[in-house]
């Protein structure tokens, strides 16, 4: 009976005017699905086989992308519930753990799904490094897509006040000292992220906005421009693949006496050229159902953290005492580790050096060997010393939140020092 | 118009197009500059940093913690003087040692002398000294917006 009525509403006039294809049931449907389709539209209506491959992306990047999704619907749906002042935030949160229906588990699904975004995202940059894929035509993907980790770290850090708890309240006040230690401008920055000299009120309401407003809507931006550019710059990185030739003829080289169409001013292939048929499918279904299935399990796995495992809460934020030891969000552990050791190093050149590292190498390392293959030999340089920096930062972070015990002191996680006063 | 045709720019279109920029320009950087100044508060409504401890008398010779305004009143005598319990490192809460002579931080392991000056571990200045005088009404004032010397000593 509902299929009946379905069908005939996608027969009927409005329905044929919002579903132009209908389920596609030939190749030239198949096509026409991708191209007229908003949701669709993002693909090529047909890709390399490749593309399909588990192997070749791990999925990392739409993996970021769907978390970021997860992220935005439970966190609309919390915001109905939180009121980002220090004296009913963390009553709101209480109310969202025992109060409010699905209120633990839609909150122990952002927390989660937080800390895993950071964790694809790291490991996207990882698999585009060690595939090569921010070489030419694709080192501005690459700067986009650091700006997009360093927002993914902005949004995980900001969201980590807000339940305004013990933990909440001394990462972020570690956190932002760590910032003030950047030269000249550092004490600046801190007072204005705080909106103040501690960490108060006004520093909730501005972490709020940031993680709300500002930072979600310029991550959705840079995103689109994300997406948009991997399919302007060909797709996933192939091996094999031809040099990028200029995208856009310049004027000077066009005779001036005939009028153009917008075709003839592109220049070079497109990504299609050149490969031969058999190795494109079509999107559609191909490319469409596995991506579906991915979501369905990044939704599934998330589910089932938030419904095993709950998000922290400690007890209400006490500026007087702070725990010891009082730790920043995991993703900075490695950088309060150096700190430990030297402020100066720690928190300004170490973090400076990673991103001026992260910026500047699409530009420095151009040779085009191994691109779109794993670890390829010719690039044993670029690999051992990008491994080396990944395993120091993996260590220094263990370090850091497992290692560290009260007073700042080594011990092995399954047998934590206790606390003594001195 | 002419201009368009040749292409060559004459001094009107020169004179629009640095004028244009120059005001496009200013106006971005102004609205910047405002903007940024905008995030800056004016007023603060944070706990008054001066602060009203008790009378002279009611304090023990040595370190007494004051939990509101986190910071130690030290006396020596008639002496008395006030340094910051916040840890110059990360802002930890510093410890007064159990001998009785400097600080520690337990977050990070710094270590402060009794003039609170850094003897180990990671804190990159030492712990601030606090202007300290009498109330009208005899008690002590701690303004930890005025930062003095060490070795300067309020006498009752």
């Amino acid at each position: 009976m509902l299929l009946q009525l379905w069908k005939q509403f996608r027969d009927s006039r409005v329905g044929r005017s919002v579903f132009r294809v209908g389920v596609p049931a030939s190749n030239l449907e198949r096509a026409q699905a991708a191209v007229s389709s908003f949701l669709l539209h993002f693909q090529p209506a047909k890709v390399n086989r490749r593309t399909l491959q588990f192997s070749a992306t791990l999925g990392l990047g739409l993996i970021s992308l769907y978390l970021f999704i997860i992220l935005t619907v439970t966190g609309v749906l919390l915001m109905f519930y939180y009121v980002p002042s220090t004296n009913q935030a963390y009553q709101d949160m209480k109310d969202l753990e025992f109060v409010v229906t699905a209120g633990l588990v839609l909150r122990n699904m952002h927390r989660w799904a937080a800390h895993l975004m950071v964790i694809s995202v790291l490991l996207h940059l990882c698999r585009v490094f060690y595939t090569a894929a921010y070489k030419a035509p694709r080192e501005f993907n690459w700067l986009v897509g650091v700006c997009l980790l360093l927002l993914t770290l902005g949004l995980s850090f900001t969201g980590y006040l807000l339940p305004w708890d013990q933990l909440a309240f001394w990462a972020i006040t570690v956190g932002t000292s760590i910032a003030a230690y950047a030269p000249v401008v550092g004490e600046k920055l801190k007072f204005l992220l705080l909106g103040g000299n501690v960490v108060g009120q006004s520093a909730l309401l501005r972490f709020y906005v940031l993680h709300v407003v500002v930072l979600p809507l310029a991550a959705l931006f840079l995103m689109a421009v994300h997406l948009w550019r991997v399919r302007k710059d060909g797709g996933l990185a192939q091996p094999g693949e031809a040099e990028p030739a200029q995208t856009v003829v310049g004027l000077a080289e066009l005779p001036q006496n005939k009028t153009y169409g917008l075709m003839e001013l592109a220049r070079g292939t497109t990504p299609a050229v050149g490969v031969q048929p058999e190795e494109e499918v079509f999107t559609w279904p191909n490319l469409v159902f596995r991506e579906m299935l991915l979501f369905l399990g990044v939704t599934a796995l998330v589910l089932v953290l938030a419904i095993f495992w709950n998000a922290p809460l400690e007890e209400l934020a006490n500026p007087v005492h702070p725990p010891n030891p009082a730790k920043a969000p995991w993703y900075f552990l490695g950088l309060q580790e150096l700190v430990a050791h030297s402020a100066f190093w720690g928190g300004v050149v170490v973090p400076a050096l990673i991103v001026v590292a992260l910026v500047m190498l699409p530009y420095l390392d151009r040779k085009r060997v191994g691109i779109g293959v794993w670890f390829a030999r010719e690039r044993k340089l670029a690999v051992t010393i990008f491994t080396v920096c990944l395993v120091a930062a993996t260590v220094l972070t263990l370090v850091g939140s497992a290692f560290r015990g009260p007073n700042w002191a080594l011990q092995v996680p399954w047998k934590p020092l206790a606390i003594e006063e001195r | 118009m002419n201009s368009t045709v040749n292409n060559e720019p004459n001094r009107r279109d020169f004179v629009q197009l640095v004028s244009g920029w120059c005001a496009t320009l200013f106006a971005l950087a102004a609205s910047g500059a405002a903007a940024a100044r905008f995030m800056m508060p004016n007023v603060l409504y944070e706990a008054d940093r001066r602060y009203r401890a008790l009378k002279p008398d009611d304090y023990p010779e040595g370190a007494t913690f004051l939990p509101d305004a986190r910071l130690f009143v030290l006396r020596k005598g008639n002496s008395f003087r006030a340094v910051s319990a916040v840890c110059t490192h990360l802002g930890c809460t510093v410890l007064h040692n159990n001998d009785g002579n400097g600080f520690h931080c337990p977050c990070h392991g710094s270590q402060f002398n009794e003039n609170a000056a850094v003897t180990g571990g990671p804190a990159p200045k030492p712990l601030p000294w606090y202007l300290m005088t009498l109330t009208r009404d005899g008690r002590l004032m701690i303004d930890a917006s005025q930062e003095v010397k060490p070795d300067k000593y309020l006498v009752v």
